[in-house]
């Protein structure tokens, strides 16, 4: 497709990439005003949410990196397991967010990598930065690897697989989401 | 503070079930533990179903030392300093993996999978032939062992023999793992950093007392199991009358309050190994299977007091088991203030699949930064650890008291143990042995000032 030519095609492809865009901005919004139960409800009822240990491997075992889904991993969660953290964080004695942490969720580098007309696979880079308390202060930078499923006129998060940019993880809890 | 032996008995008193603060903060303090506990216990490295063939490795902490175990091809384990002879640069940078050999990056000496120095560049041109290869091997440990599978090693070429230093009490912590079928280590060591202080980390263990209140959004929200509607309905904290800001109480899903006043039961050892929580038949018993110790290997490993014991173990200093989920974990110190944890999780080979999945699960859903009890340990830790540094603040006792002098230890096929309701017997047993270790005895004497006596 040449630049300088205009077409329906490029075109759909720009709108999509902005309705992509927009889902996440959304989405980010939600969770940053701590609106859990609405955040939820982006995802399918047989989503997948999941974070892998990593570990540091030598170049030549870097297939080795991640953890895969049924061993150890941060989140391994489907719809009700999400669902119970969000249960958890509202229930007035989750204490490692009361009082809440200030998050805010940065989402950037959104490439829509495939696209079936049913199912998009799009890889997004990730910043969320957290201060808590008085002077506490995390950062975590990654890449999220989604399945954005078309409902009605939207999407909805089939899949999402986290990957953090460390392998110790360098704070002493995960109690928001990503 | 540097703490003489006199120092050491002021901060901590097993009489009064009471701790000086100033040992979740003081380095001079840390700096002590670096060498008379870390310097000599035997620590946990790794499970050998790690490292299964020649070559594999993984990288471990030992007090402020990296250490890689590595299996080694006539099937046996080494374990050693990971710091070149020459001039100290790691030789392995990998958390794990398989290795022919280790190159040093710095000027290439290179070892084999035994340590041994094999390469030295321009050995024959700049050092004239003469490094002497056969000296100039990796550091090994003092001393590697492995009880069922489980590796430790020590500092110490003095410490007593692995199955010596854990003692009935730190071998019925380890077969509560071992004896439950072909137990393996599920690929992905969770690893993350609390600011607390590591004895804090380790106390909390024991502590049956604090679920009811610090893990009550877990309870509650069905986040763990069945949401409360579900199953039993709700019944209230006993707060003495006070509640929270909001004028609720703390109401949680029947059972679990109750759970903490039945019968537990604590089992104390020496060199400070100690375990604690509710007993096997006890209504608090959270295994969501406990049909495996019916088994006749299960029950004849375990004894009939250590069938009985559902809580969880510590192996003196930093080594947790939990039997729900299996898992291992270590609290390794950093500083003062600083403690890196570890999550080992375990699942039975001879399971189908499917059962193996799920016990996966639940140690990904429960323990570790994400899961839905230790998320709110860490802030718990942390202002803890934070209080210990405040000049005032700090000469405030540190309380481990509840239940103190009132548990009658009983002495039976050689455990000692004390029967009862939710107690800080075994907290105070770990403050005791930790004094013990930081007055740089001999391993003898050590031995005898942690042989428990009648009464805790």
């Amino acid at each position: 497709m040449g630049i300088d030519q205009p077409s329906q095609a490029r075109i759909a492809a720009a709108v999509r990439q902005y309705e992509v865009e927009r889902f996440y901005y959304d989405e980010a919004a939600l969770l940053d005003a701590h609106r859990y139960e609405e955040w939820l409800a982006l995802f399918t009822d047989d989503a997948r949410y999941f974070m892998p240990v990593r570990r540091t491997r030598m170049q030549r075992e870097l297939d080795k990196e991640f953890t895969q889904p049924g061993e150890v991993a941060f989140f391994d969660d489907d719809k009700m397991l999400l669902a119970g953290r969000v249960a958890k964080l509202q229930t007035g004695r989750s204490w490692a967010e009361d009082p809440p942490s200030r998050t805010r969720h940065l989402v950037t580098n959104v490439r829509i990598v495939a696209d079936d007309g049913k199912e998009l696979r799009v890889e997004s880079n990730f910043h969320v930065y957290r201060t808590r308390l008085r002077s506490e202060e995390d950062s975590w930078i990654g890449s999220r690897h989604d399945v954005l499923r078309r409902i009605d006129g939207s999407f909805r998060i089939a899949d999402r697989k986290i990957f953090l940019e460390q392998t110790v993880l360098l704070s002493r809890n995960l109690s928001n989401f990503f | 503070m540097t703490p003489t032996t006199t120092d050491v008995d002021e901060l901590v008193s097993l009489e009064r079930g009471e701790v000086d603060r100033r040992i979740y903060s003081d380095p001079a303090i840390f700096e002590r533990e670096m060498e008379q506990i870390f310097g000599r216990a035997w620590l946990f490295l790794c499970h050998e179903s790690q490292i299964p063939a020649p070559g594999d490795f993984f990288a471990a902490v030992m007090g402020r030392d990296n250490v890689l175990v590595v299996r080694q091809k006539d099937g046996g384990l080494k374990a050693m300093l990971n710091t070149c002879a020459h001039r100290g640069n790691a030789v392995c940078r990998a958390d794990e993996g398989n290795a022919k050999s280790f190159l040093c990056t710095y000027h290439g000496w290179s070892y084999g999978i035994d340590g041994r120095l094999l390469g030295v560049p321009g050995h024959k041109d700049f050092y004239a032939g003469e490094v002497e290869k056969n000296r100039l091997g990796l550091t090994p440990v003092a001393q590697l062992a492995s009880y069922k599978g489980f590796v430790f090693a020590t500092h110490d070429p003095k410490a007593p023999p692995l199955e010596d230093y854990l003692g009935a009490t730190g071998r019925l912590g380890i077969d509560l793992i071992a004896a439950r079928g072909d137990m393996v280590v599920v690929p992905g060591i969770q690893k993350f950093v609390v600011d607390c202080n590591w004895k804090i980390a380790v106390d909390n263990l024991f502590d049956w007392y604090h679920p009811q209140v610090s893990h009550a959004s877990a309870f509650r929200s069905g986040a763990l199991g069945p949401p409360p509607e579900r199953a039993g309905g709700y019944e209230q904290i006993d707060m003495a009358g006070v509640n929270m800001d909001s004028g609720a109480g703390i109401d949680l899903p029947v059972g679990l309050i109750t759970a903490s006043k039945f019968d537990q039961v604590v089992v104390i050892g020496e060199y400070g190994h100690g375990i604690g929580g509710p007993t096997a038949s006890s209504s608090g018993n959270v295994e969501v299977d406990s049909s495996w110790r019916a088994a006749a290997h299960a029950r004849e490993t375990l004894g009939p007091v250590g069938v009985e014991v559902a809580g969880h173990p510590s192996i003196f200093p930093t080594t947790w088991v939990t039997v729900v989920p299996v898992q291992l974990s270590l609290r390794i110190p950093l500083d003062p203030t600083h403690t890196e944890i570890w999550w080992f999780t375990f699942v039975d080979r001879r399971l189908p699949p499917e059962a193996q999945r799920l016990m996966v699960m639940m140690a990904n859903r429960v323990f570790g930064p994400a899961g839905v009890l230790e998320q709110d340990d860490g802030e718990n830790w942390s202002q803890a650890t934070a209080q210990s540094r405040g000049l005032a603040s700090r000469r405030v006792k540190h309380l481990v008291n509840m239940g103190l002098g009132r548990g009658r230890v009983v002495k039976e096929h050689g455990l000692a143990r004390i029967e009862g309701l939710t107690s800080e017997h075994g907290q105070r047993w770990t403050y005791h042995a930790w004094a013990q270790w930081m007055k740089g005895t001999s391993w003898e004497a050590l031995r005898a000032a942690t042989t428990p006596g009648d009464l805790l």
